[in-house]
């Protein structure tokens, strides 16, 4: 009764419809009913059936059984049949019915000629014209620069034409001492000593400025900058898990090598598409090469101990979003609201991924990896299905359409040719490299010392005789264990020979042998020791079942190994699947409209304390468009152009005439208050690690060591290394990095800039600060006696420059009174307790004075700021 | 600028602190940097700390959950989605909701199509009953908040625009978060009004807030009135209640406060070339209230002092609900205290109310957490006398539909929602707005988010209005309008 009422209906409007209302009817209703609850089968590239929906031509040629439209009656069709639930089989299949209303709809539309639209169309109904709409989905071209590149800087033309459209005009430039500054802190992470801003500052040498660009853009710091800059976006975390334990739960020990990788690549001024390559497919770019394979960690830092959705998910999210300023994230449940972005692409994305693994492999010197080794990924399995998890819940992935890689559909068709990679031996099967075996018989012999040194110990005691007979079996068992872990390597070693030697088989035996015999001494040791155990545990139930629970494990273990013997290391598949590769050749490439444009304008934005689109890691239609829209095309031609040189960018950043501009405000504010035209330079305030490495570098206590394990963040008061070296991860970092805006390792694309009191405190009170000022302040007295140079002096060294007049005057009335007030201690209260800095104040009252100046300097706005 | 006015007066003040018995409090320090003292030299003028009509209430606490509560669940119980449960929208007399004028003027920023209303009506996961002594119709889940409803004024007609997360901004700044990261209700307050107490920020921060897709640190800024206006957020952890909080035995108070009072000399000195750096006047301040707040801010965290009685009040005795209890305890605290604004956020980053599945589970442990803190917190203002100068609000970013969303949780609703204020010169006990049977659209006294702010403001004595920073145009909806009905 229903179903002929509601057709009916539908006959009944249907031949009434302009073809408007047809097209409209197909838009708006049948289109995401069809994507809803028929394309996820019925696609071009599953063809459930043989039918394709994803095309009127394609519809109409039917599935398997024959056509499923008869046009103009939907009583007759069996799509409509089948949905309406007349005839076998119900659709969708295993889902529930259809609303009565869109039944009707399908009738209604079928009715009108099932009319699809003409525009040219994606299967999934991505609207490829539709997209190109969009500025930042289409490729740059350069643009003229405004008034025929008069200009020095292309940069400077760009940004006064758009000036001039608002009656702004340039500001006045910056100071000279406040520019050097400037572009150190920028550039490098410190500031300048006080000798190279006079330098510059009374230099006529027109290419002063340039020169110095050049030397900090050459020096170690700017890759220690920068890196930490592009660390912030690509989610640099050490591991973190339960570390009473050791459980790593989040990213992967040794992780640092990775922070590294990217400290180098910067300074070598590696090619930004190269580092995008070896961070996604370093193992699939250069295999065997582990100088390379370290840029992995990119991806092994997304590693998570319970759940590889949140794991994989975090690679697909972050790197859309990194790279290409595209928020697939918002695809994971559904089709993307705002970008032309459905929901199939975000496991798409994921499948690129989908066979890749975590490990860590040994590094010369240690062959125990809990202490020292290279986290990578390798390609683990590569027949792995990926599915779409309907509504993005993992619990219901949609095993009836296993999803291949490929890229977002808004992009067109991409030839990815994604082919499989054959690697070599040190790539597949890492402890076959030559320096493996001395680590182990190192490690070995080690281990025999240490049993032989626990032994007398136990004898010296003495131990109860059971353990003084476990500890000498576990001697026997460690000299054992030495000759079957050379049979072991040999072994191994004529296993990768191909053809195999002849006395592979008869190697293999031997290894077999000894390797059972040193386990048998393990086990015999454990079963005295667990004896012991079981007889003094009495009637305790608990430690009864511990003992007995070692027991049985030790018998076990005497029949170990069962057969063949135990390979000195984990052998990985021989190939690798191509697909990252392929991905991120696909990203780095020049015909990809997104990657040149987002790079610079996280560039620009590190520059000049503002981005040119100021959704940094959106790109799309929901983000918001570019303030200079030429400036950032013209800048990621020339990026591209010059293959990705990022210190060329660099320098013409901050080689114009813009970065030279005071940031003083002026009348110009009235028109422009946000600066949104850059009519003089931003303010910015100094990052958590520029203030901690800008103390230690001014105080000369900045250690230049690069490089190496992460440090114990509780330590950066008494470690002097850059704050980069330290511990950061989502439960641990400093204290002075929390207080200044940390970049959260979870996510971070542009760092905030609060002003709280949070930061004073930090300065005021932490004992680094006091640290800093009573080294600066007993420096400075050595050089500068007299009060008024040595006030002079403390104003360069801290803050860059002189003081004026009035500082000058205020700083020496300061120490005057301050030297009387420390003469009477007793009238004093200190306070009752907290931290200590490890250097105490100065008896002497007139340079405790001194240090209180500094130390008040140091807190100054002026300290963090850069003007 | 003018050099003199700015740094004449630098000597004698110092003088005169020096003649002042140096209360170790810093007291003394909060006159060395009048309020004035950067203003612009413009006609305009910033506010100047004084209400502009009487004011009913003091001082704000600010309560909102993360993620959207369902208003049919908790303070807008619906019988009628019991009626019709299981039913599609289209079969239901209901049906017209979907075509009615609110669906435009609720979904601005709306892409058609791609975010289906859910159709099929979903009964009420929790009973209800009618609470507090006059008797509102509350869910089971709230059982404590239920029994406070006579002290409440309950507003269940609250629309918003946005259907994602990105309400969370909107409700603090009123706007869409694709307009930006405008100033927030918070920061109007503390722009508007100033501190009561210069010991601790007028505008504090406490529980994790939303993440960066939401709003983020946003939600608490203050956008162009610039960064000494933004929240300042606060860790309650009573253990550890302020990092740096003291320098060490090194150190004399006398020495500390000697340094302090020169660093706000230099850095004046250094605000005559930068006269209207936001940040310069922004870090100034800072350093005020952080040699204030060394000895304050621990002190208003800590509750060492309470009574067991008034922890219990809290929740704070039970493992479940003591995380939130210490919050809601260190926003009286603190709110005695005379912070102006205490913004608290229940749900974190992860948005935790948003029940898109299994909402009876999510909403049930949720509101178990929250339930006693929030209602402890109604009856120790209230036992203590501080209820009436203090608006206590309840927010949420959006419903959650009527309809299902998978078999067992419900979506996101902007359509109609619930609030509630109580305290700060608000009718205690009413009732106010209402959504239509299955509570789908506000219906009755329809209200935007700004109307929630402007009833605030209103309370504390400000007309938006009044607030305006030259050359930052705000449209009338930005303003909103105050809720006079439940105005007592």
């Amino acid at each position: 009764m229903m179903r002929s009422l509601t057709l009916a209906v539908a006959l009944f409007f249907a031949a009434s419809m302009s073809p408007a209302q047809k097209l409209d009817l197909y838009t708006e209703q049948i289109k995401p009913l069809f994507q809803k609850s028929c394309l996820g089968c019925h696609n071009a590239g599953a063809k459930q059936g043989g039918l394709d929906l994803s095309s009127r031509e394609a519809m109409l040629k039917g599935s398997e059984h024959g056509p499923v439209i008869l046009l103009g009656k939907p009583e007759d069709s069996p799509l409509y049949k089948v949905v309406a639930r007349i005839s076998e089989p119900a659709m969708p299949l295993n889902g529930k019915k259809l609303a009565d209303a869109d039944i009707a709809r399908i009738a209604e539309w079928i009715r009108g000629g099932a009319e699809y639209g003409t525009s040219a169309k994606d299967p999934e109904g991505v609207e490829l014209s539709e997209v190109r709409k969009h500025w930042a989905f289409r490729n740059p071209v350069r643009p003229a620069v405004p008034g025929g590149g008069n200009r020095r800087n292309p940069i400077d033309a760009f940004v006064e034409a758009e000036r001039a459209k608002h009656s702004l005009t340039a500001g006045a430039q910056a100071g000279k001492a406040t520019l050097i500054r400037r572009v150190y802190l920028d550039l490098v992470g410190v500031p300048p000593t006080p000798e190279q801003v006079n330098e510059f500052v009374v230099s006529n040498h027109p290419g002063a400025y340039d020169k110095i660009v050049d030397q900090l853009l050459a020096s170690s710091g700017y890759g220690e900058r920068w890196g930490r800059h592009w660390l912030d976006i690509w989610r640099y975390s050490d591991w973190y898990g339960y570390r009473k334990t050791g459980q790593v739960r989040y990213s992967q020990r040794h992780i640092w090598r990775w922070r590294d990788w990217t400290v180098e690549a910067l300074n070598q001024n590696k090619p930004y598409s190269r580092m995008i390559e070896e961070m996604i497919a370093g193992d699939e770019l250069a295999p065997g090469d582990v100088s390379v394979a370290r840029a992995t960690g990119y991806l092994a830092r997304n590693w998570y101990l319970f759940n590889r959705n949140v794991w994989l998910g975090d690679i697909v999210e972050y790197t859309s979003a990194g790279f290409l300023g595209l928020t697939l994230k918002c695809a994971r449940c559904h089709a993307h609201k705002y970008d032309p972005i459905p929901q199939a692409d975000y496991y798409r994305f994921r499948a690129f991924f989908e066979p890749h693994e975590v490990r860590t492999d040994r590094t010369p010197g240690e062959a125990d990896i809990l202490k020292d080794g290279l986290p990578r990924v390798y390609d683990a399995d590569a027949s792995r299905p990926t599915y779409r998890f309907i509504r993005g819940n993992e619990s219901t992935p949609d095993q009836s359409l296993p999803i291949q890689p490929a890229v977002p559909r808004l992009f067109g068709p991409a030839d990815l040719r994604i082919t499989p990679i054959n690697l070599p031996i040190e790539a597949y099967f890492p402890d076959s490299r030559s320096f493996i075996p001395a680590d182990l018989l190192a490690a070995a012999k080690a281990k025999i010392e240490k049993a032989e040194a626990d032994l007398k110990k136990a004898q010296a005691k003495p131990e109860p005789e059971p353990l003084i007979q476990a500890a000498a079996k576990r001697v026997e068992a460690a000299k054992a264990d030495l000759p079957a872990l050379e049979a072991r390597i040999r072994a191994d070693m004529a296993s990768i020979q191909t053809p195999a030697p002849p006395d592979s088989e008869a190697l293999a035996e031997a290894a077999r042998k000894l390797e059972r015999a040193a386990n048998r001494l393990h086990a015999d040791a454990s079963i005295i020791g667990a004896k012991y155990e079981f007889d003094q545990a009495g009637q305790d139930e608990k430690s009864l079942g511990k003992a007995t629970a070692k027991l049985e494990d030790a018998v076990k273990s005497l029949k170990e190994p069962a057969e063949g013997y135990t390979s000195i290391g984990q052998k990985y598949p021989a190939t690798s699947t191509g697909r990252r590769l392929a991905l991120a050749r696909w990203i780095a490439s020049k015909d990809n409209p997104l990657t040149a444009r987002v790079a610079i304008n996280d560039m620009w934005m590190r520059h000049f304390g503002k981005p040119l689109v100021p959704t940094v890691f959106n790109f799309g239609r929901s983000g918001k468009a570019p303030s200079h829209p030429e400036l950032l095309d013209w800048m990621a031609v020339e990026f591209m152009e010059r293959d990705w040189d990022m210190k060329a960018m660099h320098r013409l950043m901050v080689t114009s005439d813009v970065y030279k501009l005071a940031s003083s405000d002026g009348a110009q504010a009235k028109i422009d208050p946000d600066n949104l035209y850059l009519w003089r330079m931003n303010v910015k305030r100094m990052e958590g690690e520029l203030v901690r490495d800008s103390m230690l570098a001014i105080a000369g206590k900045l250690d230049p060591a690069m490089g190496g394990p992460e440090l114990d963040e509780k330590k950066g008061d008494t470690i002097f290394r850059r704050t980069l070296y330290f511990r950061t991860a989502p439960d641990l970092q400093m204290d002075v990095l929390q207080a200044f805006d940390a970049a959260s390792p979870i996510e971070c694309f542009a760092r905030s800039e609060s002003i709280v009191p949070q930061q004073a405190l930090a300065l005021a009170n932490g004992p680094l600060s006091f640290t800093i000022s009573r080294t600066v302040a007993e420096q400075l007295s050595t050089r500068f006696a007299p009060a008024g140079k040595f006030v002079q002096a403390a104003f360069q060294r801290v803050l860059g420059r002189p003081p004026s007049a009035g500082e000058a005057r205020e700083s020496i009335t300061y120490l005057t009174e301050q030297t009387a007030m420390y003469r009477e201690p007793a009238k004093l209260t200190p306070f009752a307790n907290g931290p200590e800095s490890t250097v105490r104040p100065s008896a002497d009252p007139a340079q405790r004075a001194r240090e209180s100046l500094v130390h008040v300097l140091f807190n100054h706005n002026d300290f963090v700021t850069v003007r | 600028m003018s050099k003199t006015r700015l740094c004449s007066d630098g000597r004698s003040r110092r003088h005169f602190l020096a003649d002042t018995s140096m209360g170790l409090t810093g007291l003394a320090l909060g006159t060395m940097l009048p309020q004035r003292a950067l203003a612009n030299e413009e006609k305009w003028t910033a506010p100047d700390g004084q209400p502009h009509f009487a004011s009913k209430a003091k001082r704000v606490i600010w309560l909102f959950m993360l993620g959207g509560v369902s208003h049919v669940e908790s303070f807008d119980p619906k019988p009628g989605l019991n009626k019709f449960a299981g039913k599609q929208l289209s079969e239901t007399p209901m049906r017209e909701v979907l075509t009615n004028a609110f669906v435009k003027e609720n979904l601005k920023a709306f892409v058609p199509g791609q975010h289906q209303t859910k159709m099929t009506l979903y009964p009420m996961q929790s009973g209800f009953r009618e609470r507090g002594k006059n008797g509102v119709a509350v869910s089971d889940w709230f059982p404590h908040i239920g029994s406070q409803m006579h002290e409440v004024s309950l507003i269940r007609s609250v629309w918003t625009t946005d259907n994602d997360h990105g309400a969370i901004l909107q409700f603090h700044t009123g706007r869409h978060i694709f307009d930006g990261y405008l100033p927030t209700l918070g920061s109007w307050a503390h722009y508007g009004l100033g501190s009561l107490n210069e010991n601790l920020p007028s505008f504090v921060v406490l529980g994790q807030g939303p993440g960066d897709c939401c709003g983020g640190v946003g939600t608490h800024g203050s956008g162009y009135l610039g960064p000494e206006h933004a929240g300042v957020k606060l860790e309650v952890d009573p253990k550890n209640p302020l990092p740096f909080s003291t320098p060490g035995p090194g150190m004399y108070r006398e020495e500390q406060l000697k340094e302090f009072e020169l660093l706000g000399r230099l850095n004046r000195l250094s605000a005559v070339e930068y006269p209207s750096d936001p940040a310069l006047k922004a870090r100034i301040k800072s350093y005020e209230l952080a040699y204030r707040m060394q000895m304050a801010a621990p002190e208003a965290i800590e509750y060492k002092a309470e009574t067991e009685e008034t922890k219990r009040l809290y929740g704070i005795d039970q493992e479940h609900s003591k995380p939130f209890g210490e919050v809601c305890l260190a926003a009286r605290r603190l709110s005695e205290r005379g912070v102006r604004f205490v913004q608290v956020y229940h749900g974190g980053a992860g948005n935790a109310w948003d029940a898109h599945k299994d909402l009876k589970k999510n909403h049930g442990e949720l509101a178990a957490q929250t339930d006693k803190p929030v209602a402890g917190l109604l009856q120790d203002l209230k036992q203590r006398g501080l209820l009436d100068e203090t608006l206590v609000v309840w927010a949420t970013e959006f419903g959650r539909s009527p309809g299902a969303e998978q078999s067992n949780g419900r979506d996101h609703h902007p359509f109609g929602f619930s609030i509630w204020m109580a305290g700060g010169g608000i009718k205690a006990g009413t009732v106010h707005g209402s959504t239509d049977e299955i509570g789908f659209h506000a219906v009755e006294h329809r209200h935007y988010v700004t109307d929630i702010h402007a009833t605030v403001l209103h309370q504390l004595g400000i007309d938006p209005k009044r607030l305006d920073v030259p050359g930052r145009k705000r449209i009338e909806i930005d303003y909103g309008k105050p809720i006079r009905e439940i105005i007592a």
